[in-house]
């Protein structure tokens, strides 16, 4: 049979999101892949160095469009860190809240890529209505719906409005309802079954040498994750578990994933029980006058797609003189969706690919 | 933990400079010619998760510095232990005026995409590396556009101010 170069992406109807990769085919055989980024390559992390340290805020947020809100989070712990600033006990609490119910909207977000692509419209259709109810809580805290700028060194913008609490309630259960119904129509369904179940799988051994964190490795056996490992914000107050799968395919993965968020869903119900009374923020100096001390750090925390890190560098100015993201689809998509498609079929492409949660600008920055 | 590896790491190699920062980050400072060596002893001691490998580009001292995050996965796959906490920020400087440096993927193989990424948006050319194609960018720049002395705003100001807007008619 003849082999063809076969370009997959970014105009494909099997595609999320702007990303490519080149396929070598034989008949329906997938022999070699090379994964193309650049897309959507717009050099935040250049561009963060022509600005002060708080003008950095609508910036990060825009490097990934799926979950914006862990990037606030993991550039406002680098400058705390940096600038030594600490933050209110509320605070955190308020943190910890927005950040899962971020991860649930993201995760709705992938459910619906999921679905999608394996034709499962109605799940789809649910999931993307479903985010969107997220979306509008976070209207009403922030006033932005995709973008919120809410984190900041020191603290958040600003407390719960009344009734706040109630509203993040109400909602979580009116998604939660729904729990039995994406069960019978999709988790539990033997289509999905038999198109995921095998796919795209990982041994342990292979997932920690191409460097894979967050579901791709929980759907290994281990329960790595950040949250546990290095504790921030308030997830160490409250008591709650990480879901594991054992086989490493992409059906544990989709399962990995609908499982956390279950549980970010119970703990934020945790979180707000025991949320303490007091300021939300510390005051930081005057932002335009704002010289962060020398140094350097690494952080990180858990996004919805596994361990998201920050390298920062300051020489003392008033804006920062490296920024360097590790995101978690950047070992993702440019290593283990490479390996993963030699010898898969031209049919599991999309499939092998939304299953490792592959988020195009998140690797491009 | 940190100070057995500490003495360990001094006592098998010369030049090398380990800080502890006391808050789980160990910072080793190693010459360019031993930084393989050095991966290759932090991977066999069980930091087998390489986070990140970035680069700074210190103009003023007409050197680029190299670091390598190193981390470990869990032992067993249910127990938290200090030692996950624990990242080790490898360095090392080399030259402005042509710069190179071994590769680590022999030691690293998802080290593959962070050094291709290393070499377009600084230029550093890493020997030894089997794909070192363009990523993210679509053409040559004179200057790799990630070095202090590439100018972002007079690029964009160059390039964009050159096309015409639509409707405007050149007399």
């Amino acid at each position: 049979m003849r082999e063809l170069e076969l370009y997959f992406g970014p105009q494909h109807l099997g595609m999320v999101g702007n990303f490519s990769i080149t396929l070598n085919v034989e008949g329906d055989q997938v022999l070699e892949a090379k994964a193309n980024p650049g897309y959507l390559h717009r050099g935040f992390e250049k561009l963060m160095e022509y600005r002060t340290w708080i003008q950095n805020f609508p910036m990060v947020c825009r490097i990934n469009v799926v979950e914006p809100d862990s990037m606030e989070m993991i550039y406002a712990m680098a400058v705390e860190k940096l600038a030594r600033i600490e933050v209110p006990e509320r605070a955190h609490y308020i943190r910890s809240i927005y950040l899962e119910i971020s991860r649930v909207a993201s995760h709705l977000f992938g459910l619906w890529a999921y679905a999608n692509m394996l034709g499962f419209d109605t799940v789809a259709q649910w999931a993307m209505y479903h985010r969107d109810l997220i979306l509008d809580v976070f209207e009403e805290l922030t006033g932005g719906r995709v973008y919120h700028i809410y984190i900041w060194p020191g603290g958040v913008r600003r407390d719960f409005p009344p009734g706040f609490k109630d509203k993040i309630v109400n909602t979580l259960h009116s998604i939660g309802g729904c729990v039995p119904d994406y069960d019978s129509t999709f988790f539990n369904n033997r289509l999905f079954y038999e198109r995921a179940k095998g796919i795209g799988k990982l041994t342990q051994q292979q997932a920690k040498q191409w460097g894979a964190t967050g579901q791709t490795l929980r759907a290994t056996g281990m329960a790595y994750d950040i949250r546990k490992i290095e504790s921030y914000a308030a997830y160490d107050k409250v008591e709650w578990n990480v879901p594991v799968r054992e086989d490493g395919d992409a059906y544990s993965r989709v399962w990995v994933i609908r499982d956390e968020m279950i549980e970010s869903v119970h703990m934020i119900f945790k979180l707000l029980d025991t949320m303490p009374e007091g300021p939300v923020y510390n005051r930081i100096p005057n932002p335009f006058k704002w010289k962060v001390p020398k140094g350097d750090v690494y952080v990180r925390c858990e996004s919805s797609r596994g361990e998201l890190g920050l390298y920062l560098v300051s020489d003392g100015e008033d804006k920062p003189y490296r920024v360097h993201f590790r995101t978690p689809s950047y070992p993702n998509g440019l290593i283990i969706l490479e390996k993963l498609l030699k010898n898969a079929s031209i049919a599991d492409v999309g499939n092998i690919m939304i299953s490792l949660y592959v988020v195009a600008p998140e690797i491009d920055r | 933990m940190n100070e057995s590896l500490k003495q360990e790491l001094e006592s098998t190699f010369k030049d090398i400079m380990v800080t502890d920062r006391r808050d789980n980050r160990v910072s080793v400072i190693v010459k360019r010619g031993q930084v393989l060596a050095v991966l290759r002893f932090l991977r066999d001691k069980g930091f087998e998760h390489l986070a990140l490998i970035s680069c700074v580009d210190w103009i003023d001292e007409n050197e680029f510095e190299l670091v390598y995050i190193l981390a470990s996965y869990m032992q067993n796959n249910e127990e938290y232990t200090d030692r996950e906490r624990l990242h080790i920020i490898l360095k090392t400087r080399i030259p402005r005026q042509s710069p190179r440096l071994e590769t680590a993927t022999d030691i690293f193989p998802n080290a593959d995409p962070y050094e291709r990424e290393i070499h377009e948006l600084f230029g550093i050319k890493f020997e030894g590396h089997k794909r070192l194609t363009p990523l993210f960018l679509e053409r040559d720049y004179e200057i790799p556009p990630f070095r202090k002395d590439f100018n972002t705003r007079k690029y964009v100001k160059d390039l964009f101010d050159n096309i015409p807007c639509i409707g405007i008619e050149k007399k």
